[in-house]
């Protein structure tokens, strides 16, 4: 690279070619993401709240469209609480009534009690349109990367760096 | 093209390149093989509909149902090497009278997880549980065995509620068994209305239908729920 910046049209091809790559995992992230209607079609455990079933570190796949059926009990829904941010990965455990707005529960299965208390407050129970997808598929371990990102910031700027690193001391 | 970068970006591209493949044959492996659970047995044992408090810090009281129930279920052939745990849930169904028209209410009422021996090292138990799980399982790395439930007049987990907080006297309430496989890789499978190729329906996972009984009288039953949904 440093050999290309003594010509415009090369830097400005390599740039080009950076914003394609970009653009290229951006549209991707967003096709699944219209594919499956959820705003997170793929999200990474965070708590032990599922154990056994999920570790810290698994990948899960979602898919939040009810082509067949409805949502029921037994499935397991990743939800926002209302006014926050986290999503919660747990177990639909009651539902009543049929229709957007069926009254669900949910629990994990580690956990001794329902999520009543995760809620915010005043809210007893969801309803469909707090859920941003049910679980479908899962992949273990492969998310782990994205916890140890989270919880070592600095791991952040040290993996930038070396990519900065590569690319500068690289020919092509 | 011999920088060893390039190498090592190549290298990795193969790994992830396999390791995918070999994670989708696996998954489909899922499909080959066959499923035909079945359930002997599931009744209610006892019904009893008490008061309580949903928090402690709750004014309002609201009714709970406790269902005892017994099951005699055989789940064995859930288990193949791809099995990571089984989760087993007994739900109570019963349609919504009145303005809701066709509305159904489900609540689980028990529920419970059987690891594959594959997996028992992530099971969340004790240390003396843990041993005696392993020492069920010794030298086998799949066991159906674990597949056969066999409960007689069951607890339930969770005493159930509506959210109107009135349960007593519900008409045509049905107990119902589900279960849930997860895999080590692939797709969550739960219990199927019909048979999908190798995979058959859960036979004989209805039981009677019953009423719940009336509320009983205060003097029987002060201080016997407790918190509602904390078993």
């Amino acid at each position: 690279m440093l050999s290309s910046l003594g010509n415009p049209r090369q830097a400005a091809a390599q740039l080009m070619n950076f914003g394609l790559i970009l653009s290229t995992a951006f549209m991707l992230w967003k096709g699944l993401s219209v594919i499956t209607d959820s705003p997170s079609p793929i999200v990474v455990v965070l708590s032990g709240s599922m154990e056994p079933a999920f570790q810290r570190g698994d990948l899960l796949l979602l898919w939040n469209r009810n082509l067949f059926s409805e949502t029921s009990v037994g499935e397991i829904v990743v939800y926002n609480v209302k006014e926050k941010d986290i999503p919660i990965v747990h177990r639909v455990v009651r539902k009543f009534g049929s229709g957007p707005n069926a009254k669900l529960l949910t629990k994990g299965d580690n956990n001794l009690s329902d999520d009543t208390e995760l809620y915010a407050r005043g809210q007893d129970y969801l309803v469909r349109k707090d859920i941003i997808g049910s679980v479908q598929g899962f992949i273990p371990f492969v998310g782990y990367v994205t916890i140890m990102l989270a919880e070592h910031p600095w791991l952040k700027t040290v993996m930038l760096g070396i990519m900065g690193l590569v690319v500068v001391l690289q020919r092509e | 093209m011999y920088s060893s970068l390039v190498r090592l970006q190549n290298t990795f591209g193969f790994f992830t390149t396999v390791a995918f493949v070999i994670a989708a044959f696996i998954a489909a492996s899922d499909f080959a093989s066959p499923r035909a659970p079945s359930v002997a047995t599931l009744k209610t044992t006892s019904l009893q509909v008490v008061r309580g408090r949903p928090h402690y810090y709750s004014s309002k009281k609201e009714e709970y149902a406790i269902i005892k129930f017994s099951l005699d279920a055989n789940l064995s052939s859930l288990f193949t090497w791809n099995t990571k745990q089984v989760f087993v849930y007994v739900t109570a169904e019963w349609p919504s009278s009145g303005a809701e028209g066709n509305a159904t209410n489900q609540a689980v009422i028990w529920d419970t997880i059987i690891t594959a021996p594959s997996a028992d090292h992530l099971s969340n138990l004790g240390p003396a549980s843990l041993k005696k799980l392993r020492k069920s399982a010794a030298g086998k790395s799949i066991d159906p065995s674990r597949g056969l439930i066999s409960l007689k007049n069951q607890k339930p987990k969770y005493q159930i509620t509506h959210p109107s907080g009135k349960i007593a006297e519900t008409q045509d309430v049905r107990l119902r068994l589900h279960y849930n496989v997860q895999p080590w890789v692939g797709v969550l499978a739960w219990n199927q209305n019909v048979d999908y190729g190798r995979w058959k329906r859960l036979k004989g996972d209805l039981s009677k239908k019953f009423a719940l009984p009336a509320l009983k009288t205060k003097a029987a039953t002060t201080g016997a729920a407790g918190t509602g949904t904390k078993a």
